[in-house]
């Protein structure tokens, strides 16, 4: 059990600062995510966290106790590596076995560790393979096992699964969640994929350019972002934007397109764009009334369950369009016009540097 | 691709072509070093491919049992240069292989001595008799001259830059992550290099090791310049033979190239699967 701290951590590679200033804390027991875009630090603060590199300046706690200046090997955390890292002259056995047998186990605990470990991730079979042998959904495990078999204070994973077939990943992230409530554990988990950022984590963090920019659970972000960069890094299809321009006493037009006009009520006065996520942006085959504007729509994806409708705004002399996320299954041809509609409480208002209001 | 009869004809054809050019000069070598003096000297009249009357009296002859009344006995025999030959490339490959493979290390993991790579290949820059002439002032000085040690040494040394600049590259190949995970999982850096780094390395060390040894045993120059009668290597003692009577010993010559050609095919062939396998092959996502 373990709770993580960062106090004011910076981290500069030559001209590059990769981490910037960064504190947070994560709980014991919790299932934690970084997400961002490669290269925003996610990799490095891993890094920091598992003493493979030392922070320029600031403090690294675990349970309390600073470890900043601590070596890898005295830290006690299991990590699996974006690229698994597995020991290529080692058997998937030996490599299984390896963190047991260099903090010198007995024997006896060593082989029932490992048979534990190994009926958990389903590898008894592949354990006298080299790495070389397996499949990459075989390796993947092996990498995994190789971190869950010892017991360290907590466990680090650099973006694991992003080398499995959409399928396996599912699986995957399903089985990672359940190993890390019942081994009762910290897991610091990154990823840049959203999705599986949202389906896994108990609270992540928002990261842009070596900075913080949120931390919270998946769905508070998701409702509440603080910015139009994490509105934006989280959703798919991605959050729809619409600039306002010119504000009228009976409402509020949006830029240049004519597309929705707002009640001046539903917008702070300071808003210069409005985001509103694809699922709350509704589509009318119907012509509506003349506050509601009309589009026409340039792409349907019937997804099954879901079905993507692009929309391109009529007069708009830009090459803006906007997604929207209907549930079921639609009928509905490329360059229909529609009208669009939405729920006043659904909006999400940006001042101009991007920040959120309200 | 689709693979027509005509095509792997043809394709057989071009590596059997290669292979025939390439392997001329050891066949008329294995040849001559089993022919009799009159078929490999000037008294024969004609010259074939095999040898007419076989004979082992070529190797014999470079041992020191000369059976034939035509070549006077030579002064000294092949047992000590063979000697030589071996103790100078052995122990140069293992000066080479040990302080390059360090070198190779530090630079590739740690950034240490950033020039190291350049200052290094300057060596080579150099015509080898520029160097080597300096090179023989030393020796003299340094009682070194018609060693094996001295030549051991010097070996080692003009060998450095190659096993420096081959190690350095698979060093570089190497993913980090393999020896961070190690040290996350709880090995001293040394611990690392020994359990880690070194076994993964096996094969980059034997493919190196034997390139150096290869330089090593076929230099000619080096071991011309520092050896005079004692220490004398394969090539120095292979070019002295011959006598006033036949002039060029070639029968002697190509024996003692085919005993020459016995130690690299032996480790070529002991490190064989080394060379073919690739180095990280599965360690990574793939």
């Amino acid at each position: 059990m373990a709770s993580i701290a960062f106090k004011n951590v910076t981290k500069r590679f030559g001209d590059t600062t990769a981490v910037d200033n960064v504190s947070f804390e994560i709980a014991d027991n919790e299932f934690f995510c970084f997400f961002g875009p490669p290269l925003s630090g996610k990799s490095t603060l891993l890094r920091l966290l598992l003493g493979l590199e030392v922070p320029d300046s600031g403090e690294i706690y675990i349970d309390g106790k600073a470890v900043t200046t601590l070596q890898a090997s005295q830290r006690n955390i299991a990590m699996v590596f974006q690229n698994l890292a597995l020991f290529p002259h080692m058997t998937a056995l030996d490599n299984i076995r390896f963190p047991l047998v260099e903090r010198k186990m007995s024997e006896t605990h060593i082989r029932q560790k490992v048979e534990d470990v190994s009926a958990k991730l389903h590898i008894e079979h592949i354990l006298h393979k080299l790495p070389a042998h397996l499949s990459g959904g075989e390796r993947q495990r092996v990498a995994i096992a190789r971190a869950l078999v010892r017991d360290p204070v907590a466990y680090l994973m650099d973006d694991p699964i992003s080398a499995l077939d959409a399928r396996l990943r599912e699986e995957t992230r399903v089985e990672l969640k359940r190993i890390q409530r019942d081994a009762g554990k910290t897991l610091v988990y990154v990823t840049h994929d959203q999705e599986e950022a949202m389906s896994i984590a108990d609270r992540m963090a928002i990261l842009e350019n070596g900075k913080i920019r949120q931390i919270g659970t998946p769905i508070d972000i998701y409702d509440r972002p603080v910015s139009k960069y994490v509105a934006g890094m989280l959703g798919s299809p991605a959050i729809n934007f619409f600039q306002l321009d010119d504000t009228q006493a009976s409402g509020i037009r949006l830029a240049g397109e004519g597309l929705i006009q707002l009640d001046a009520r539903e917008v702070p006065a300071n808003a210069v764009q409005v985001g509103l996520r694809p699922e709350n942006l509704a589509i009318r085959p119907d012509g509506g009334a003349g506050d509601v504007a009309t589009a026409r729509i340039s792409s349907v994806e019937p997804l099954g369950g879901f079905t993507v409708v692009t929309v391109a705004p009529q007069q708009s002399k830009s090459q803006t369009v906007y997604r929207a996320l209907l549930r079921g299954q639609h009928q509905m041809e490329v360059g229909t016009e529609v009208t669009l509609g939405y729920q006043p409480d659904q909006l999400i208002s940006f001042d101009q540097n991007g920040l959120a209001i309200g | 691709m689709q693979r027509t009869f005509p095509f792997e004809i043809f394709r057989y054809g071009m590596i059997l072509l290669a292979l025939f050019i390439a392997m001329i000069p050891v066949a008329w070598m294995i040849s001559m070093a089993f022919k009799p003096i009159p078929e490999w000297s000037a008294l024969g009249d004609d010259l074939t491919w095999w040898p007419r009357q076989p004979t082992l009296d070529n190797f014999r002859f470079i041992f020191g049992q000369s059976t034939n009344d035509l070549i006077v006995e030579l002064e000294k025999t092949a047992g000590r240069p063979i000697l030589a030959s071996l103790l100078a490339s052995v122990i140069g490959t293992l000066i080479a292989m040990v302080a390059g493979t360090s070198a190779a290390y530090g630079l590739s993991r740690f950034n240490s001595g950033k020039n190291l790579p350049l200052a290094l290949i300057q060596l080579r820059l150099f015509p080898p008799l520029a160097v080597m002439i300096p090179v023989m002032i030393m020796w003299t000085f340094l009682n070194l001259i018609d060693t094996w040690w001295g030549l051991a040494l010097i070996y080692g040394i003009v060998t450095l830059p190659f096993s420096f600049w081959l190690m350095k590259t698979y060093f570089d190949e190497m993913p980090r992550e393999i020896e961070e995970a190690a040290l996350v999982e709880g090995c001293t850096r040394f611990r690392v290099f020994t359990r880690i780094t070194l076994p993964m390395m096996a094969g980059p060390l034997a493919s190196s090791a034997l390139l150096v040894f290869i330089l090593n045993w076929s230099d000619y120059l080096i071991a011309l310049m520092l050896t005079t009668r004692e220490w004398q290597t394969i090539p120095v003692y292979m070019a002295s033979l011959s006598s006033s009577m036949t002039g060029q010993l070639y029968g002697a010559k190509a024996a003692l190239g085919l005993i020459a050609a016995v130690p690299p095919v032996i480790l070529g062939i002991a490190i064989q699967r080394h060379l073919v396998r690739g180095l990280t092959f599965g360690a990574l996502k793939q």
